[in-house]
This record gives C-alpha cells, structure tokens and sequence, in this order.
C-alpha cells in the first residue's frame, strides 16, 4: 500500500533521510520510532506528497506520488505535528472546508462531516471557533480534518505531543479506533505509545532505517526463561549448564536465601508454550525444584535503546 | 479552486479585515469625492476613479499580505500542499479571493457614480472604460503583492515588500521624466503600470494596456506559484 524504496532526503547539506526503504501494507498500524531529528518527521512528509524525495520513490497504492499526486493524496489524511487549523472558522465550517478541498461530493458533505464529528468526539464544540478550543479539542479537530474524504491512510505526526495525560488517553483511544479500518502510521517518541497502539515498529536513527520489526511476531529463534530454583547456586547451576546442550544458563543475583535464580535460552522450537512445557518437564526430569519460571521478552525500550546511536 | 477561493472569503469576512478594508476604502474615498467632485461643483469622474487607483495601491497589501505568508506562518499550508488540489489552483484560488474584494469595493464606490448621476452629467460608456482601468490595474497589483506574500516568511514582512514594491512602480513614473537616457525612459514607461492606465482614465480603451495587465497578472501569478514550488523542492 505504501512503499518507500531507497529514499533519500536533503536540506542543503543536511541528510534527514538515508536511503531509506520499507512497505506498509493495507490494515497495518505502524510506527515510527526515533529521537528528535532522527527523520520521522520527514519520512511522513515524503509520503504526504508535502515534499518529494531527493532520490528514491515513494509509492502509495501503486502510483508514484510525483506522478500522480492528486489520486495519492486523495487517499491520505495527515496530521501534522501542529494541526492546520484556521482559528477564525467554526469546528464544522473547518471540516466543509477540508472536505471540499478533497472532493467531497456536495450532498454527501454534511453526513459525512456528522459522522467525522461523532466519531471524534466533537460534538459540543461543532459550533464554536477553532481559536478558542482547548489543545486536546484542537488536535481532535486536527485528526477530524485527516479522516475528511475516503482516506484509507491516516498520518499522524505525534498526535499526543503537549496534551495532559487525559487527553492523551483519549486521543488514544480514538486512534485504537481509527485503526480498525485504515492504515495508520504514527510518529513518536513515547515508546509505550507505541507499544499499545502499533502492531508494527520502524526505528529511524540519523535518517537510517535502523529497526523494522512485527510486534506480533517472534524477534529471534531463541526463547528466554527467567528461573527460581531451589537450591545452593553452584550446584543448581552446575546441573543446569549439563541438562541439554542446547539449553544455556546463566546465574543471576538472587533475590531470596537458599533459591537461586537463572537465566536459560533454548531455542524456541515453535511457540513459546511448547518451548516452556519442554524445559519444565527437562527440570522436572533432572530433579530440579522449580519454584518459579516466566518468560523474558525483550521490550521495546530494550530493542529501541539496542538500535539508536549513543 | 473555488474551496480556496471560499475559504479566503470567509477568512475575510470571519475577520475584521473583510470590513475595515472596504470601509477605510471608503472613508479615504469620500474625502477625495468631496474635495474632487462636491466642494469643486465638478463632474470630473474619470479624475476621481484615477486617485481611486493610487489607494487601492496603498491598501491593496492589507488584502494580500495574509494570503499565502500567514499559511507558512501557521503551517496551515500543510494542508493544502498535501491535497488533491494543484499549486496552481491554491494561488489563484486565493487570488480570486482578493480580486472579488477588489469588485465589491468597486461596486460600492458606484454610490459616488450615483450621485454624480443625480446632480449632473455621467457618461456611461467613458466612465465603463475608467472602471476597467481601474479593476485592471487593482487585479494586477493584488497579483505582484500576491507573489511578494508567497516569498515572505510573515505577514508583516509580506505587507512591506508589497507596499514598497507598490510605491517603486508608482515612482517609476517620476523616474522617467527624471532619467536622461532615452531607451532608459522608454524601459521605465513600459514597465509603468500608470502609464499604462492613462488611456482608460481617458476613456480610451486600450487593447495595449488590457494585454499589458493581464500579461502582469499572468508572469506574477505563475512566479507565486514558481516560488511555492521551489520552496517546497527546497525545504
């Protein structure tokens, strides 16, 4: 649905983007992760058509957006970090607005517009002029002029940057919501934003694509167990480190006196179900007390922290 | 197109802009009907809707300063330049905007027509070639502020380059008596958008002149649009 290949971007000397290159697919909830200036901004703003690459494409459905800009952008709503707002207009003269400006059929336009302002929560402010709205209700306005149109992507540049932690719940939810029929994409450099609400992660580092993974799927072929064993530490660790060759285990500080606790890595074997039923019953066969076990997954901090330059 | 053009209407009318405008027009308007037309007993027309042009020059940047420098201000421009609408059709969307403004000034100044009319003598098809003088010559200023809006940063800024350029093609005019070489004085009446104008407020329909306007609005349209774009390229 979007595609990015080889992208590249130049302000004068300044590189924003580094032959930059990845797809998004119809449906998927992606985002961008990355420090101040590490591209983010820019990489949304290539695929709005606000600016064109120095080199490379970028391709929305199956047309370039230099080559057919109008069909592209008629199928992107974008947010901008700052909403385009015009404060002298009312919330709903706002929306007519944008929706002329994407050809919205003129019969259609206030049924469409209703169902923007329900679906946003703007209903007691339709009438009232976008200046005088508080921030969390400006950027609702800002997300409502996005889905004016049949846009089937939807691009939101840190869509929850200066809102109190209740509004930033609800803008949340609102794009929880919104992502159960569009593709969208989304800036940010709140990690457990992005851990809610993406099912997919792309990490940009000085302009480089450093990170593109699926939230949902396995990262490495290896699983990870944290263990609490009964026992004295260099016997429990001796018997662990000869259960199987492929299970390796590393000591760890413990917590509690006469339990000690391990790190293990086997490889991952199907799902991480099977991994731990097959390394319960190896402890179990081995004599091993197990007093408590959980899965380590790496977080996003983690892969986030792993992936950008110090 | 006509979303823009809508929109600009609005954002004239939803502001005090819409109205101090045509109402200062007006006042200043007045005060040259009355030392012009009423206080001489005259029905010197022609005369009047001249100066009429020389205030439309002073005020014309108020209508357009905003235009395209206040969307790059606000960054509201981010969301016209990632809509289906072309380049092309923002800038001339927003410049239809301000020449509708230009003819509801107009319009209103028909008042002084009328009462002229009432008291004395008005000449139809002279006093039709003045008034498309006068709007040729409005349209194409709002076109060179227009382009002078898209190259500054704030309205402010858009505001003083479009009132200096105003007065520098108003100055061309002394300019030319004063310069010696003759090609230069030549080049400098060309140029000269009063020059230009003095067959209409002579009641002279000037097929010259008519081109010469649209031929300006045209260059300083597609320059606007030219900026935008290379701004765009460029950022």
């Amino acid at each position: 649905m979007i595609e990015l290949d080889h992208v590249t971007k130049r302000y004068g000397a300044v590189q924003a983007l580094r032959d930059v290159s990845f797809r998004i697919e119809k449906g998927e909830t992606v985002g961008l992760l990355g420090r101040n200036g590490a591209g983010k901004t820019t990489a949304l703003n290539l695929i709005t058509g606000y600016f064109p690459p120095t080199e490379g494409t970028v391709t929305i459905g199956d047309r370039s957006i230099l080559a057919d800009p109008r069909h592209c952008r008629r199928m992107i709503g974008y947010l901008p970090e700052r909403p385009p707002l015009y404060d002298e207009m009312t919330v709903e003269s706002y929306l007519r607005f944008v929706c002329e400006l994407r050809e919205v059929e003129k019969k259609e336009i206030p049924a469409h517009i209703s169902e923007i302002i329900s679906l946003c929560g703007l209903e007691e402010v339709r009438r009232r002029v976008l200046g005088h709205l508080s921030k969390g209700f400006r950027q609702r306005a800002g997300i409502a002029q996005a889905l004016c149109g049949s846009t089937e992507i939807l691009i939101l540049d840190e869509p929850t940057v200066g809102l109190d932690p209740r509004q930033t719940v609800e803008i949340r939810d609102l794009i929880r919501a919104l992502s159960a029929d569009r593709t969208v994409i989304f800036s940010s450099h709140i990690l457990s934003e992005v851990q809610q609400l993406c099912s997919r992660v792309i990490i940009l580092d000085e302009g480089r694509m450093v990170r593109d993974f699926d939230r949902n799927e396995p990262e490495s072929a290896e699983i990870r167990f944290r263990l609490k064993i009964a026992g004295d530490g260099e016997s429990v660790m001796k018997r662990l480190q000869h259960l199987d060759p492929e299970i390796h285990a590393e000591k760890l500080p413990a917590e509690e006196d006469g339990v000690t606790e391990a790190r293990v890595v086997l490889p991952r074997g199907g799902d991480g179900g099977a991994a731990a039923d097959r390394l319960f019953r190896t402890l179990a066969a081995a004599g091993l007390a197990v007093r408590g076990m959980r899965e380590e997954k790496e977080t996003l901090e983690e892969i986030f922290i792993s992936s950008v330059r110090k | 197109m006509k979303a823009i053009w809508k929109r600009e209407m609005q954002g004239y009318f939803f502001t005090p802009v819409g109205y101090v405008f045509p109402g200062v027009f007006l006042t200043v308007a007045s005060v040259l009907f009355y030392m012009e037309i009423l206080s001489q007993r005259s029905g010197d027309l022609p005369s009047f809707v001249s100066e009429m042009s020389y205030l439309w020059m002073l005020l014309s940047p108020v209508l357009t300063m905003r235009l395209l420098a206040e969307e790059r201000q606000k960054k509201t421009d981010q969301l016209l330049l990632t809509s289906p609408v072309s380049l092309p059709g923002i800038v001339i969307g927003k410049y239809l905007a301000a020449v509708t403004m230009l003819l509801i000034v107009s319009a209103l100044t028909l008042l002084y027509v009328l009462i002229v009319a009432i008291y004395g003598t008005v000449y139809p098809g002279e006093l039709a070639v003045n008034y498309l003088g006068f709007i040729l010559q409005g349209c194409a200023f709002v076109a060179l502020d227009l382009f002078l809006s898209s190259c500054a940063a704030t309205p402010v800024t858009a505001a003083v380059l479009a009132f200096g350029a105003n007065f520098l093609l108003w100055i061309l005019d002394l300019l030319e008596t004063a310069v010696r070489a003759e090609w230069i004085s030549a080049a400098l009446k060309f140029m000269s958008l009063y020059s230009r104008n003095e067959p209409f407020m002579m009641g002279q329909l000037s097929f010259a002149g008519i081109f010469f306007d649209l031929s300006f609005i045209v260059i300083f349209l597609a320059l606007a649009v030219f900026r935008m774009d290379r701004r765009r390229v460029g950022r």
